[in-house]
């Protein structure tokens, strides 16, 4: 499950795969701008069928922060 | 189309559509009460997929009364060919979109007229200021109501005040031919208010549209790019069995296809009926069916539930020959490109084989199941026109006339006959306000009979019209068979007493090879010879599409002269008999 929401990062932030990981975010990632990662949660919520609440959502600052919120969502993600 | 893409896509694809070379160009102006973004982005590409290049300005946010106002904005400097003003209901409501009840009925009523008043007086400045399409929405009526299930019963209440808005703003504009208005609340209708505005976005990131929503709202105000570069298609291709009805009519018989008040037959009659509809108001239609002819026809022109009949059709091609050559000769037939025409066919095979040998065409994956074939067509923003003309309502009429003609050339072998037999009338129309919207859509959709295929606006031909050193006019063409509309423009620049300058001269795919050519010609010499002209100047501009005019001007007497062609007063030249031409 990893592999597909990383495979989602990369796409929305056009990067390669290789280059996720979960301390990856807007301050190791040129492309994660505050606009890209406001479609990244909205992508996020699309692919994965949840809502986050305007508190997760602010607090999202790296991969393991949605990964973190997913997983309070029920989705598990195995690694 | 009614599936799109992700706005990520957008706009990541954004970068690789750089700096790459398209066949049609458009400047873009955003101007908005809220964050535009990505919305720049998705417009750029969706042009991109159209051969379009894209170049945007988006103003800042919330500054677009500082941009229209300041006659030396960037805006102004930008030079937009379309600007789409774009004000969301929490900012032209203000408080009111949240207390519409803190204020009276009367004081309600007044802040419609404020409120209609100052986007009047912007929108006059902008309209003054700069020759650019202006295209502003609407305002979308919330569902919530303060006052709940009674909000219908109040006079003037928040949803009548904001009904009443938008009645007033599209009445303001009913009849410029500059500015626009897009509905909106339409869109909010279609797509559902909770899916389009979500209230996490907009507390987190001022986002007043959904990024969902995004591509949507962007393929949405693609239509007025469409509509602008007078690009939208022309003809619809059909097939016929499981296409315009259930089965298959060889095997089938005819009273064993699916077609009637009963589903699944009812989805068929849907579906005709929309193709109906963008018949009346320009589209053509046409058959591309491998069929028995005898079989096909008895129920297009006998069955009691077909809604299409022979007469709403321009061409037919039922027979066994393939589809591509099908098409080709259709597209002759008719004298439209192939890029004008969208192909639906319910076989994913043959709308393979279309896409792969005739590219240019537009082939349209319809889906499996028959109830969705009519919003397909809904969903298609590819036939949008900014105006239409009683030429576009004519169309479809026009073409089933053209058939007959046709069918009485073939029995008449010999040409000069033929024509003498159309008793061809001209009439010879002046720019005026009634037809400088269709000499407008004459530059911007004639491909082939084009001599020098210059695109102008309506306000280009308005500014032409009103300046003495310019004829403009067009020409409207009769026969026995009916009445073709106005088919013919041209603008002369009067370069000096002595030379004018033929600028534009076109004639309409319609009415080509029947010498109308020749009597508008003959009519704007003989009006240079009353005005003691001694030369007139003309210009080929080749294009990959006007290969049928290029003869034209030799043929005519005028003579090579470096990249120009003259026609020499002291010339005679004779207006073909078969042709009768009258000035109005």
């Amino acid at each position: 499950m990893s592999k597909r929401l990383y495979d989602l990062i990369a796409r929305v932030m056009n990067v390669p795969h290789s280059s996720i990981n979960d301390e990856s975010g807007p301050t190791s990632i040129e492309n994660w701008t505050s606009f890209k990662g406001y479609v990244l949660l909205s992508e996020l919520e699309m692919e994965f069928n949840v809502k986050f609440t305007l508190e997760e959502a602010m607090d999202v600052k790296k991969v393991a922060d949605i990964k973190r919120h997913l997983n309070n969502h029920g989705v598990t993600l195995n690694d | 189309m009614t599936d799109q893409k992700k706005l990520s896509h957008y706009l990541n694809r954004v970068a690789e559509i750089a700096g790459q070379a398209f066949e049609k160009k458009i400047r873009i102006a955003l101007l908005g009460s809220f964050t535009l973004n990505g919305l720049a982005e998705t417009l750029s590409v969706m042009c991109a997929e159209k051969n379009i290049q894209c170049t945007t300005y988006v103003a800042d946010y919330n500054q677009y009364n500082q941009e229209i106002l300041n006659t030396e904005s960037n805006l102004y400097k930008f030079f937009p060919d379309v600007s789409f003003l774009l004000i969301d209901s929490r900012t032209i409501l203000g408080d009111l979109f949240y207390y519409p009840y803190s204020i009276s009925k009367k004081e309600r009523k007044q802040f419609v007229d404020k409120k209609i008043d100052e986007i009047q007086k912007l929108i006059h400045i902008f309209d003054k200021k700069i020759n650019s399409k202006l295209v502003i929405n609407n305002f979308n009526i919330p569902t919530f109501s303060p006052y709940g299930i009674v909000e219908t019963k109040t006079d003037f209440g928040q949803h009548q005040m904001i009904t009443e808005l938008n009645r007033r703003l599209a009445n303001l504009f009913l009849n410029s031919n500059s500015i626009f208005i897009y509905d909106f609340n339409n869109f909010v209708s279609k797509y559902g208010e909770k899916n389009i505005f979500d209230d996490k976005q907009f507390l987190f990131g001022d986002m007043k549209i959904s990024l969902d929503y995004i591509p949507y709202f962007a393929n949405d105000l693609l239509s007025y790019i469409i509509g602008y570069l007078g690009i939208s298609k022309k003809c619809i291709v059909l097939d016929l069995d499981n296409t315009l009805w259930g089965g298959i009519v060889g095997e089938d018989g005819f009273s064993g296809i699916k077609l009637g008040p009963e589903p699944p037959g009812n989805a068929y009659v849907e579906f005709q009926r929309v193709l109906l509809s963008l018949y009346q108001k320009g589209i053509i239609l046409a058959i591309n069916s491998k069929n028995n002819y005898e079989d096909a026809i008895k129920v297009i022109k006998e069955h009691p539930y077909m809604i299409l009949r022979e007469d709403h059709l321009a061409s037919l091609r039922i027979n066994w020959t393939d589809k591509i050559s099908n098409m080709k000769e259709i597209a002759n037939e008719l004298n439209i490109g192939l890029d004008s025409i969208v192909f639906l066919d319910d076989d994913p095979v043959n709308r393979e084989y279309m896409k792969i040998n005739l590219p240019q065409v537009l082939t349209v994956d319809l889906p499996k199941d028959s109830s969705q074939y009519a919003e397909v067509i809904k969903s298609m923003n590819e036939f949008s026109v900014l105006n239409i003309t009683q030429e576009d309502r004519q169309r479809g009429k026009m073409y089933t006339e053209q058939r007959k003609r046709k069918e009485l050339e073939k029995s008449t072998p010999d040409l000069e006959r033929f024509l003498k037999q159309l008793d061809l009338k001209i009439s010879i129309k002046n720019a005026n306000e009634f037809t400088i919207p269709r000499i407008s859509q004459l530059t911007l959709k004639t491909n082939q009979f084009n001599l020098t295929t210059k695109r102008y606006q309506e306000t280009d031909i308005k500014k032409f019209s009103q300046d003495q050193n310019y004829v403009v006019g067009c020409a409207q063409v009769e026969d026995k068979f009916g009445d073709n509309g106005i088919t013919s423009a041209f603008i002369v620049r009067k370069e000096n007493p002595k030379e004018w300058f033929i600028d534009t001269f076109l004639l309409s795919c319609r009415i080509m090879g029947r010498e109308v050519e020749k009597g508008i010609l003959g009519y704007i010499l003989n009006k240079a010879k009353e005005n003691g002209v001694e030369r007139i100047k003309a210009q080929f501009i080749p294009s990959h599409k006007n290969k049928p005019i290029e003869d034209f001007l030799p043929k005519c007497g005028f003579q090579k002269e470096g990249d120009f062609w003259i026609y020499s007063m002291k010339s005679s030249f004779v207006i073909p008999e078969c042709l009768t031409v009258c000035v109005e």
